[in-house]
Formats: C-alpha cells, sequence, structure tokens
C-alpha cells in the first residue's frame, strides 16, 4: 500500500474573492476503501478571520491542529491580540520544518483576512513547510488533481461573497465526485471582514 | 424428522440444479478453446502478466486495470434479483459513474436496453473485476449460447452456459484474469437458476451471492433481511437497499442503481437510477444512515 | 515511521460498539487466537476507565493490554488527584494523544480501541473510534476488525438513535449473528458490556445461537 496521504482520504481547498476569502473541505473519514465517518471536518478555526485547512493523514490532522490550538494560544496570551493569517502561515511553516527528517503527514491551507490591512490571505505548504502563496486559489488532499482542474476553470477575480461561495462550493462538489477517497459531504467558511458564514454542504453519498 | 420435512416443505426449485455428469454432456458438444491471444514472449508468461498488471500488490505495475464493484444476486420465490453499482476506479481515480454492469447473455437484444416493459428472454451476468475481461468473455458466452440454440433447437440451460464460462476461466487460470461474475437466468429445466463464476475456475451454485470490493456491506443489509418467500416489490427494494449500503460505505463502488428482475418470461430491467437522491429520501423518510450529518 | 497498511494488522477479533438514547453498548469477542490456536475462549478485551467510561480494544500481541492498562492507571490517577472524573470526550482526547505520542517512537503501540462513555449529568451517550494510528472519530456505532466491513452496513440500515437498550441489543444480535453466517473463524462469541449514567455492567448475551446461511 502506498502513501501515507492517501490511508484517509479527504480535501481542502481556499479561494480568493472581493475582499473575502473561502475555504472549503470534504468530511469523509476513511481507512482505504471503507468509510469510517461522515463527519470529520479538516478546517480548524484559530482567530476570528484565520482558518486552517489539513488534509493527509487523519492522526495528524488531529495532531496538527492540536499542536497549533496550543501554540495560537500561547500567542495569543504573550502577545494579547489575535494571530494574523501571515503570521500563522510563518508558524506553520517553521513547525512543520522542526519536523524535517520525520514529517507529519499533511498538507495545510490558510486562508483568512489580515484585521489590520483588511486584505484578505491563502497560503499552501507541502508536509515539510514550504510555503506556497497564491493570489487566486489554493488546493489539496487526495483530490488536489481534480481541484486543480475544477478551480482553473471556475475561479474569476474580484468575486463577491456570494459568488465566491457558489464557485468555491461548485469547484470542490465536482472534484471530489472523481476521487474515490474524499466527499461524503462539506464545510464551506466564507470569511468577510467583520463576519464568518459556515455552510455545510449535501454532497453525493457515495 | 425435521429434515425430512424440511425437505418436503421447501418452496419449488430453492434446490434445484443439474447434476454433473448432464453438466458435463451439455458442455461436450462444444469445440475446443481455438481462440489465438498474443502472450508475452517470456519464460514465465503467468507469473509476467501477474506482476503488470496486479495494482494491488505493486501500485506502480504498467498496466492498470479498473476494479471496485458491487454486484449481487439472489433467487426468491418470484425469480432472481440481480443489482449493481455503476462505478469504475482506476486507482483512486474515478474513471466512470456510468458503467453497465449487468450484461445480457442471450441472443436477442444483446447489450441494448429495450424501451418496453416487456421480458426479454435469456441469460443475465454481471461484471466485478476487470471490466474488459467481463465485457469479452460475456461476450464469447453469449456467442456460444446463440450456438447452442442453433445447434440444439433449445435455449442453454445456466447450468450448461456457467459450465462453459468457467471451463474457459480455467483454461486461462494463472494469466491475469480478474473476473467474478454471476449468471442468472430462469429455464423450465433448471427453474430460477444462479452461478457465482470466477477467473480462479470456481463455479458454484447458490441461492445468494455479492460480488466485489463491496461485497461485505452488501451482505451485511441482505442477510438480515433476506427470505425465500419476498414478494416482488420487497426483493426489489432489497436488493436496491444492499447495493446502496455498499456505495455509501465502499469508497470503490457508486453512481447508480442498476437493477434487474429475472423471471420465468425473460429478465425485466427496473431502472439505472442515481443512488443520491435514493440515499437522501432513505435517510430523511426512513430514519437511516444516522451517522450522516444533515445540518450544521 | 512505518505506516503500514490495516490489511497486515491482526483482524481475528470483533469490536462493536453501539449507541442509543441514554446508554453505550460494547461489545468484544472473547477468543484469543495464535497461529492455528485458540488459547482463550473467555477472554476479556475491555477495561474501566472511570465509573461511566469504557475501553476496548484489540491489535498486537502485548500491545493491546499493556496500552489498556497504562491508559486506565493514568485515568484512575487522575480520578483520584482531581477528586472528579474526565468527561468521555476528554478521555478520548487523552488516549489519543498518548497513542499519536507512542506512533513516532520508536516502538509503537499497534492497538485499536474502541470508546463508550454516557455522560452521568445529560445521559448523553458518546462513542469514539480510534485506530492504531491514532485518528479519532466521534461516531453513533462502530466496529473494528473485519466487523466493520459486514456490519457498519447493517447498522446504517437498522440503526437510530433513539433506540432504547432492547432494541439495542435487537440490533448487536444482528451483527453477531451476521458474523457467524460469514465469518470464516469462530471468535467464540462476545462478551457485552453496558454503560449507562449508573456506571458499567456486563450484561448476558445468548451467544449459542446457530445461524443458518441464505
Amino acid at each position: 500500500m502506498g502513501s501515507p496521504f492517501d490511508i484517509n482520504g479527504g480535501a481542502c481547498v481556499a479561494m480568493v474573492g472581493k475582499d473575502c476569502v473561502a475555504i472549503a473541505c470534504d468530511l469523509r473519514l476513511g481507512m482505504q476503501a471503507l468509510t469510517i465517518s461522515n463527519n470529520f471536518p479538516k478546517i480548524f478555526n484559530y482567530a476570528p478571520s484565520t482558518y486552517l485547512g489539513l488534509t493527509g493523514l487523519a492522526t495528524d490532522v488531529n495532531t496538527v491542529s492540536d499542536l497549533f490550538r496550543y501554540k495560537v494560544n500561547m500567542y495569543r496570551l504573550r502577545e494579547e491580540r489575535h494571530i494574523a493569517p501571515q503570521t500563522l502561515a510563518n508558524l506553520v511553516s517553521s513547525s512543520l520544518y522542526e519536523k524535517r527528517f520525520g514529517p507529519f503527514f499533511v498538507s495545510p491551507v490558510i486562508a483568512g483576512i489580515n484585521q489590520t490591512t483588511g486584505k484578505p490571505f491563502i497560503c499552501g505548504f507541502d508536509s515539510i513547510g514550504c510555503i506556497d502563496f497564491a493570489k487566486d486559489f489554493i488546493v489539496s488532499g487526495t483530490a488536489s488533481e481534480q481541484l486543480f482542474g475544477t478551480c482553473e476553470g471556475l475561479w474569476e477575480p474580484d468575486l463577491s461573497p456570494e459568488d465566491l461561495f457558489e464557485t468555491i462550493s461548485q469547484a470542490l462538489l465536482a472534484a471530489v465526485d472523481r476521487d474515490a477517497l474524499s466527499g461524503w459531504g462539506a464545510h464551506v467558511y466564507i470569511i468577510e471582514k467583520d463576519k464568518v458564514t459556515q455552510r455545510l454542504l449535501k454532497g453525493r453519498e457515495d | 424428522m425435521d429434515k425430512l420435512v424440511a425437505q418436503y416443505s421447501r418452496p419449488q426449485h430453492q434446490n434445484e440444479s443439474y447434476s454433473e455428469q448432464e453438466q458435463q454432456d451439455l458442455t461436450e458438444s462444444l469445440p475446443p478453446l481455438s481462440l489465438k491471444f498474443s502472450l508475452p514472449p517470456v519464460d514465465n508468461r503467468a507469473s509476467f502478466l501477474r506482476a503488470m498488471t496486479d495494482d494491488h500488490s505493486n501500485p506502480s505495475c504498467p498496466i492498470k486495470l479498473a476494479h471496485g464493484t458491487t454486484t449481487l444476486a439472489f433467487r426468491f420465490q418470484g425469480g432472481i434479483i440481480v443489482c449493481t453499482d455503476s462505478r469504475a476506479t482506476a486507482g483512486n481515480w474515478i474513471a466512470s459513474q456510468t458503467v453497465k454492469k449487468v450484461i445480457p447473455v442471450s441472443r436477442l437484444s444483446r447489450g441494448e436496453d429495450k424501451p418496453s416493459n416487456d421480458p426479454t428472454p435469456g441469460l443475465l451476468g454481471t461484471m466485478a473485476g476487470g471490466a474488459a475481461d467481463c465485457q469479452y468473455w460475456l461476450r464469447y458466452l453469449s456467442q456460444q449460447c446463440t450456438l447452442h440454440e442453433i445447434r440444439h433447437k433449445r435455449r442453454i440451460t445456466v447450468a450448461a452456459a456457467s459450465k462453459i464460462l468457467a471451463n474457459l476461466t480455467y483454461a486461462y487460470k494463472g494469466y491475469g484474469l480478474s473476473m467474478g461474475t454471476m449468471l442468472c437466468g430462469v429455464t423450465p429445466q433448471e427453474g430460477p437458476a444462479l452461478y457465482y463464476i470466477d477467473s480462479d475456475g470456481t463455479r458454484l451454485p447458490g441461492n445468494l451471492f455479492c460480488v466485489g470490493s463491496g461485497q461485505t456491506f452488501a451482505y451485511g443489509v441482505l442477510d438480515s433481511n433476506y427470505r425465500y418467500d419476498l414478494s416482488v416489490e420487497e426483493a426489489l427494494a432489497l436488493g436496491r437497499r444492499a447495493i446502496l449500503a455498499a456505495m455509501h460505505r465502499d469508497a470503490y463502488s457508486g453512481g447508480f442503481i442498476n437493477l434487474y428482475h429475472v423471471k420465468e418470461e425473460g429478465w425485466v430491467h427496473h431502472g439505472f437510477d442515481d443512488m443520491n437522491p435514493i440515499f437522501w429520501k432513505t435517510k430523511l423518510e426512513q430514519g437511516e444512515f444516522s451517522n450522516v450529518t444533515s445540518e450544521l | 515511521m512505518l505506516v503500514y497498511p490495516a490489511s497486515f494488522l491482526n483482524m481475528d477479533f470483533v469490536l462493536l460498539g453501539i449507541t442509543g438514547k441514554d446508554f453505550v453498548i460494547v461489545a468484544a469477542s472473547k477468543a484469543i487466537m495464535r497461529g492455528p490456536t485458540i488459547i482463550k475462549a473467555e477472554d476479556d478485551k475491555t477495561r474501566a476507565l472511570n465509573n461511566h467510561t469504557l475501553m476496548a480494544f484489540s491489535g498486537e500481541a502485548g500491545d493491546t493490554v499493556q496500552f489498556a492498562e497504562y491508559i486506565q492507571a493514568n485515568i484512575q490517577l487522575y480520578t483520584m488527584r482531581n477528586d472528579t472524573e474526565l468527561s468521555t470526550p476528554a478521555v478520548g482526547n487523552f488516549i489519543r494523544g498518548e497513542l499519536a505520542r507512542s506512533l513516532r517512537s520508536r516502538s509503537p503501540y499497534t492497538v485499536n480501541l474502541l470508546l463508550g462513555g454516557v455522560d452521568p449529568a445529560t445521559e448523553k451517550p458518546h462513542l469514539y473510534w480510534i485506530d492504531y494510528l491514532a485518528s479519532l472519530a466521534p461516531v453513533p456505532y462502530a466496529a473494528h476488525g473485519y466487523a466493520q466491513y459486514y456490519c457498519l452496513s447493517l447498522l446504517d440500515k437498522h440503526h437510530n438513535p433513539n433506540i432504547d437498550l432492547e432494541e439495542g441489543m435487537k440490533l448487536l444480535g444482528m451483527c453477531t449473528d451476521e458474523l457467524k453466517r460469514r465469518l470464516p473463524i469462530d471468535y467464540k462469541g462476545v462478551l457485552v458490556k453496558v454503560i449507562t449514567k449508573d456506571g458499567v455492567r456486563e450484561v448476558d448475551f445468548d451467544n449459542d445461537k446457530v445461524v443458518r446461511s441464505a
């Protein structure tokens, strides 16, 4: 059996719109072909407008999300302010590189709005912390190849929050419908400067 | 005494099948295999072919075959129910969601779905494993069945047809064929008959089979609700529900539910329906699938 | 780190967990197998962690009991030190943390777990599925071993979160019937424990029923 990245399955995507960002993930937790749970969200919240999506090996999704909850809580206590998405990106990068010779098998995605500048921010990482900055979209997980296709096809600049929701939802649902290891429902977050909307998508259940 | 009563109180046809001798006689009239396939020019062809095509033991094997399926068939008082999913996967990639895994093995209307609801005479075969293997060999079987009909002026029995297929898979045993198939039909000689044939050369008559990567999930639902005296409506619903269960839990099964009913006059197609609306209807109306969240 | 597929693990065991309105049923097979032999047919693969939390375990010989009793001791220590019990979700996350830590050590514990518990205040049942890689998932019903492949689809059809204990036991009976019908091994029946707000108790279960195949 192959890579630890496709034992449990899962997909995550982030997109930039006009003064807003969106991040979405599927809900499957599997063990190879067997679906164990249909309610395993892979997006975690670290500040009012900072979100982290984690795909890959489920145990590391748990471990890494817990680790950053601890680190971000310590940051907030020390600095007495919320962490900015850019800061979280650097924290994720250096924390992952600390495990350069025994990595966490996850592909993180960050989406958020910087409260000081009001600018949207997204980025992705490989499992050892190389940051991939992007102006349009970031994809990760077992359906990443499909997501590249759907995002290239559907994304356009300066989408409104409503249009961005539609775009990211269609991109994710279409992609996971062509991947055996992800799907079974999805969570979508639309992040605006002072408002976050969370939605559940009822995807195909096969 | 109980055994004696059971023997005589069983429904008609439940245990009927052909004796080995009769099966032998039926297949002896066949010409010897003279199909010519080119084989790789190496010493050990069987193990070479297996190494090239088995992506389970070798994920980077050069020839990827379409795998992953759930198919089921069971006998009951009103005939035989045949139900399959429609997904084809190559690794984790879903190559197709609209595969027709039930193949009519009969001289009449081979392959095409008829618009009318009249029963079509002939046998049905299901496919699991290598898609190409199943399609090719069931087509070959279809040809043999037609020849049988011309030679003997009567339709072939399921016993004989399944024996042709099993002899074939046995002849190519070890060459990397991958198929698990069920042959079903109702003939005047046998009543409703169901056979399981696979690429190891196994051939088994039986009442209930599930084949493919999602077989265990289908068995779970089927076994707990199966009775021989199911009504036709109940049997169709059970077949559909068992495939739905497998599509939900098995990543390599999904797509559309393909349902057939085989009865005396022939087989009837009962739809090729997308599983997703059926799933949500089952969940919301029957309260099943309580593991799936429908609200945040 | 070595990540190997679950199919390499010993699968000759049955663990089942079913939640209902105000209870969790946990069932574990009674056989311990070594090679061709059943060396014990009355084994208890569960440990009570505190008054209302029970853990069932299976996996690599030796690892299972060592890990379970390590967890049990630590949860009991916490209860004594703080004079209060950890909730089931808290116990679940503690276990996951310990298993995840061991996963990246020189010799990881190879243990699959089910954790069941009932909150004595709200009477809300909790069930967690944890595998040897320390993936944790809260679920309404769960299984480990080959039982997953037969029973999850059956439970998908017949389970409902509002069932009472009697219906829960009937559901468990359907699961064990299916395993008797289809599993090629004799797992020597299951030991059944029920967790309610009043604590953990063992219940009688008819393991001698003969099941006929279709």
